[in-house]
């Protein structure tokens, strides 16, 4: 077969080639990547859409869990410090109910867990950025207001709703608890307990107070269970942002896995084309300077 | 026999070394002419002059142009192809990088964040800064339907741009291939060689297949010239005028005398810009229209069933043009929000209270649910970003084999018809030994005949 006399052509296809795979070694090294377009790998970046709105998802789980953790928190310590004031109105309940004290001893033990009522009040009515954190989900109304028609002068103006908040995929858990299951529970009323108590104390008589004091030790012990909610979501959320984190990185793990350049390989291709480019550009120049037989004919 | 019939055949070899040498020239100042075969001379023994026909000379018997034509449609109709993938390639590229996992905005990265946002908001539903942030995530989401939507836009418009170019550039080259069409049958009734026309023909065809891929067939008045599917574009010395007209859609469709061949044009850049402008970008389009309306419209309906922080019952949230007829086209150019304040989120459920998130829920449930074409709104951008990147690829692929192919029948069709200057400088030195061999038997005969002359004197003077 005739050779083709017209090589030039050939030569500097394999110098563009060269060329090009040089540029994509260089380009993957110093971008790190192996992937910058869906074209370079279709379905890897297919696949990137799919762990980018995973791994954003992740990141809002675990944003959701810090938000709803300092709320449950400031729930927590609000029910904490309720409970302090509880367990001193019952122990003035069993200091009134020992028969040993005047009536004016008596009074201003009334007074004092009248103004432990009106305490508690507050810290039931406490907000959070705004927010009610014992209304239910009337989150823009104070739960507790004073009533004089009512037994215990105080109304809920809550109601019993409750949110739920994602933490995860098909994982959420209860953001609130409502006034309602806290301090004004049926049979543990907190502040109908405590107006009994003061109403006893005004009456001197130790039988009431005792029998009063009784119901303000039961209501505490409703409270305590409403905490024991909080603290448990809490610990729940901490397990699952840990988990969260974990996850984030077996996440980032397998994008790097899409999309990121394997720079030994990047590093030994640059090299590799660089020789390739340098012995077809060689070549070239031989082959240029070869003679013809033009040079021979005299 | 005699030296006359000597002093003949040596003029016919003078006369046939110079041919050769004229060819031998021909050939090494066409050496880099586009469209260029090499000729060679074929010699032959001539009748025999002289009485006993034992002296006989030489002949051109003809001149031959070495031209494959058969490996030269190969070569043509590969050029179309690679063109055709090449084209493909680079007017998409604009396309995809809108849906690169790095693109800041995309449809993705936004859906992810308005969902975020909602999640953020069913933290604390009637904070009205986490409200504004997922009514700006929203519009976010708007801007990202409609910025993708315009860059598919904008590159039909640009290769709507190409496909008026290379309707002309092709209209062009089709009125010269008539021309020669027509002066190589002139030349061939009139006995004439034809070499140099088709060496101009084959130029035109070749550069012809760059812009659009066609068929050939040889009838007697030459070289007729159709479209892949038999469209004619040339016949005889008749070029069918290329000219563009606007369609419907406000895009140039190509007609060739007066008969729209759009749909009929295969091949090469014009082949590859028809194929983005009217298949491969109007059908990502109504992908994206049906994704922006669907999710438009499954946003809507949860939003439509709750109430909003001030208890009225939830508006649209999004705003796709023509939502009760159900026709999703233009839906991702002209997507917007139709809220114009947080507090109009439908946070809660219907009638509930403006600390409520329970609708919120269903809202943000949507990401996990099947609401475009039997897709999450991830996995429909997903595909997206799949298929556009797999016709990028796959167009890449096709012009590199076909490349490959192309560099292998350009080799094979050099072998044939490209001009070797070796070869070509050592049929010079042939040839000029042959006429210098033929001028000495002259000079010879010459000497012989004188010495004839000669015989009768006595003192021929030498």
């Amino acid at each position: 077969m005739r050779v083709n006399p017209n090589y030039t052509s050939d030569m500097v296809n394999l110098m563009d080639q060269a060329q090009q795979n040089e540029e994509n070694a260089v380009q993957q090294l110093s971008t790190g990547r192996r992937i910058n377009l869906p074209s370079d790998d279709p379905a890897a970046e297919a696949a990137m859409v799919g762990e980018n709105s995973q791994s954003a998802a992740v990141d809002q789980y675990t944003a959701s869990s810090d938000s709803l953790t300092d709320v449950l928190n400031t729930a927590n310590s609000t029910l904490n410090s309720v409970t302090t004031l509880l367990q001193r109105a019952v122990s003035l309940g069993v200091e009134g109910a020992n028969g040993t004290m005047n009536q004016t001893d008596l009074n201003s033990i009334a007074s004092e867990v009248s103004g432990i009522q009106s305490q508690i009040v507050g810290l039931a009515n406490t907000s959070y950025a705004g927010q009610y954190l014992f209304s239910g989900t009337v989150t823009g109304t104070a739960p507790y207001a004073a009533d004089a028609s009512d037994s215990s002068q105080i109304d809920y103006l809550g109601n019993t709703g409750q949110n739920k908040v994602q933490i995860g995929t098909g994982l959420s858990v209860a953001a609130n608890l409502p006034g309602s299951s806290i301090f004004s529970q049926s049979g543990a009323n907190v502040f109908t307990a405590l107006q009994s108590l003061v109403t006893a104390l005004q009456s001197g008589d130790s039988s009431s107070i005792a029998a009063a004091g009784t119901s303000v030790s039961t209501a505490l012990g409703a409270v305590n269970t409403a905490q024991v909610f909080y603290g448990n979501t809490v610990n729940e959320l901490t397990t699952n942002e840990t988990y969260l984190a974990q996850e984030k990185v077996n996440i980032s793990t397998y994008e790097n896995t899409l999309v990121s350049a394997d720079t030994a390989t990047a590093a030994t291709d640059v090299t590799q084309d660089e020789t390739v480019l340098n012995a077809t550009i060689a070549a070239a120049a031989q082959v240029n300077q070869q003679a013809n037989l033009l040079n021979y004919i005299q | 026999m005699g030296l006359t019939a000597d002093l003949n055949v040596s003029v016919q070899s003078l006369l046939a070394a110079t041919e050769a040498m004229d060819v031998t020239t021909t050939n090494i100042a066409n050496q880099n002419t586009p469209g260029y075969a090499r000729r060679t001379v074929i010699l032959e023994e001539a009748a025999p002059s002289g009485g006993d026909g034992s002296t006989t000379g030489v002949d051109v018997k003809a001149i031959q142009s070495m031209r494959d034509t058969v490996l030269d449609l190969s070569i043509n109709s590969a050029t179309s192809q690679q063109n055709m993938s090449s084209t493909i390639a680079s007017s998409l590229a604009a396309v995809q990088t809108v849906f690169s996992d790095t693109a800041s905005g995309s449809i993705g990265s936004t859906i992810d964040a308005f969902f975020s946002s909602l999640q953020e908001l069913s933290t604390s539903p009637s904070d009205g800064e986490l409200r504004s942030d997922a009514l700006t995530a929203a519009d976010n989401v708007a801007s990202s339907f409609q910025s993708t939507a315009a860059v598919i836009t904008q590159a039909q418009h640009q290769a709507d741009q190409s496909v008026v170019q290379e309707t002309s550039d092709a209209n062009s080259l089709l009125q010269q291939i008539a021309t020669t069409n027509g002066a190589i049958s002139l030349a061939k009734n009139l006995g004439q060689s034809t070499d140099s026309d088709e060496d101009q023909l084959s130029n035109l065809l070749s550069q012809l297949s760059a812009i659009v891929g066609y068929n050939t067939v040889n009838s007697s008045d030459g070289l007729t010239l159709t479209t892949s599917d038999g469209t004619p574009l040339v016949v005889g010395n008749t070029a069918y005028a290329l000219t563009n007209s606007l369609n419907a859609n406000g895009f140039n469709d190509v007609y060739a005398g007066g008969t729209d061949i759009t749909s009929s044009i295969q091949g090469g850049t014009l082949g590859g810009d028809l194929q983005t402008r009217d298949q491969t970008l109007p059908t990502m389009a109504t992908q994206l229209d049906q994704f922006a309306y669907q999710f438009a419209q499954a946003v809507n309906n949860v939003q439509t069933a709750g109430s909003d922080v001030n208890g009225n019952t939830g508006t649209a949230f999004f705003d796709p043009p023509d939502t009760t007829s159900g026709d999703a086209t233009g839906a991702a150019a002209a997507i917007t929000v139709a809220l114009t304040s947080g507090s109009q989120i439908a946070a809660a459920a219907s009638g509930g209270s403006s600390g409520d998130n329970s609708n919120l829920t269903n809202m943000t449930n949507l990401q996990n649910q099947s609401i475009i074409n039997g897709d999450t709104p991830t996995d429909a951008f997903s595909n997206l970003t799949f298929s556009i990147g797999n016709t990028i690829s796959q167009a890449n692929s096709g012009a590199t084999a076909t490349g490959n192919i192309l560099t292998q029948l350009q080799n094979q069709q050099s072998s044939i018809e490209g001009v070797s200057l070796d070869e070509e400088s050592s049929n010079l030195l042939l040839y000029e030994r042959s006429y210098q061999a033929a001028a000495k038997v002259i000079s010879t005969v010459d000497t012989l005949m004188g010495n004839v002359l000669d015989m009768g004197v006595t003192d021929p003077g030498y």
